[in-house]
């Protein structure tokens, strides 16, 4: 029967690859043993008509594909959709905040030039196409979180109510926070690794744009260390999201990603000109080391002043 | 009685939802013989169970999946067919159902009297 084949294969292309060619033979055997003994018992044709009305009542391809499927079959789920929106809700005002001050700072410095609407127009096209990148970077990490803390659970610890963390809990995460650092990891990475000339200073005339790329081709030695300190803190983030709280562990982690990046900082401070603007640039980036240490100070201070166990820790 | 099929009111999400638990029970106690999808949900149904066939499927390859069924392709009538029989384990989760039925349904009798 022609729609029972159609209706099988139908179904299949719901499923995942693994489980497909085994559900649509099932599906046809199981199908064709009913259209049968309907037929049989109606003394009417095993044809179409019977087929149609067999299907009808065994539900559409995509409902039986949803009955069939082993796991949930969504990217962002329930509990992880408010943060993402929220980043959404984040992302995209920012973007556009930059996109209209550097609109502006192009108006200002080239403000005796007659006035035009192409700097506007270039501008927005390329705040739709950077905002499609970002929310493209945005989802993948989101569904990355979500597969990460999909199969923590299914692991199934055994619950235990005296594990429940306190009302002021100091180790509890916010989500929103660290998957939102995920994505500014990612997007970082993905600029400086295959887009070193993005990150420039961009002047929009009437007539066009000029860039002017902020890092020389000297500050690629730093690029390993770079990306050394990125693969490092999406892992911390993602461990502690599948946790779902810090821990003894991922705190040392934390003091230890917080030297490490002012290690690089102090490197990039004392050495070799890599900036177009390198002093300006080296007098942020100082600021930037005092920061990093201080922090550093303040993690180690907290690590050593608390109890190794708290009493509602995990074991 | 009818398991599965489109429910719309409360009233039917509740039945539903009532009797859904014994599904798995009838499913397990009724494979302690091998058999294939359809023929299980004539075994049912001749004994007052209709099942929907969209929820009896997907219910067999579910308990396959956890390991309370194992299943084998063979061709009969000229047609391939999976027939499901319930495992060592399913047995055993059958006769712990059954003794949790019979508790309840003590239970419940007395409190509806």
């Amino acid at each position: 029967m022609d729609l029972i084949n159609r209706y099988a294969h139908e179904v299949g292309q719901y499923l995942p690859h693994r489980l497909r060619a085994d559900v649509e033979a099932e599906l046809r055997s199981l199908l064709t043993d009913s259209v049968e003994e309907k037929a049989l018992l109606g003394g009417v044709p095993a044809g179409d008509e019977l087929a149609a009305k067999v299907l009808r009542e065994f539900g559409t391809p995509k409902d039986v594909a949803a009955r069939y499927a082993p796991e949930p079959q969504y990217l962002i789920g329930p509990r992880l959709y408010p943060a993402y929106v929220t980043s959404v809700k984040v992302m995209l005002p920012i973007l556009a905040a930059i996109f209209l001050a550097l609109v502006a700072a192009g108006r200002f410095r080239h403000a005796g030039e007659p006035p035009s609407v192409a700097p506007f127009f270039r501008a927005t096209g390329s705040f739709l196409w950077s905002a499609l990148e970002n929310l493209g970077i945005m989802t993948l990490v989101f569904a990355l979180v979500e597969r990460a803390i999909r199969h923590r659970e299914a692991a199934g610890k055994t619950w235990d109510p005296s594990a429940l963390p306190p009302v002021n809990d100091p180790d509890r995460i916010s989500y929103f926070g660290r998957i939102f650092a995920l994505y500014v990891i990612a997007a970082l990475a993905l600029l400086f690794n295959f887009f070193p000339d993005w990150v420039a200073v961009y002047v929009f005339r009437n007539s066009d744009a000029s860039v002017y790329p902020l890092l020389t081709p000297g500050f690629a030695r730093y690029m390993p260390l770079i990306n050394a300190w990125w693969v490092l803190a999406f892992v911390l983030n993602l461990a502690v999201l599948r946790e779902g709280r810090r821990t003894r562990p991922t705190r040392w982690a934390e003091f230890g990603l917080e030297v490490f990046s002012a290690v690089i900082l102090l490197l990039v401070v004392i050495g070799p000109p890599v900036f177009r603007y390198d002093v300006l640039i080296k007098i942020v980036l100082q600021w930037f080391l005092v920061f990093s240490a201080i922090k550093a100070c303040v993690l180690l201070y907290r690590l050593l002043r608390r109890r190794p166990v708290e009493p509602w820790a995990r074991p | 009685m009818v398991i599965g099929g489109t429910q719309q009111t409360p009233r039917d999400n509740l039945s539903l939802e009532l009797r859904r638990g014994a599904l798995v029970l009838a499913v397990l106690v009724e494979l302690r013989h091998e058999e294939y999808g359809y023929s299980l949900k004539k075994l049912l149904s001749d004994k007052g169970l209709e099942i929907d066939e969209g929820t009896l499927y997907p219910l067999l390859r579910r308990l396959e999946s956890q390991g309370m069924l194992k299943s084998a392709w063979r061709v009969e009538d000229g047609r391939p067919r999976r027939y499901y029989q319930a495992s060592v384990q399913g047995e055993k989760l059958a006769k712990e159902l059954a003794a949790e039925w019979r508790a309840l349904a003590g239970v419940i009798g007395k409190l509806i009297g």
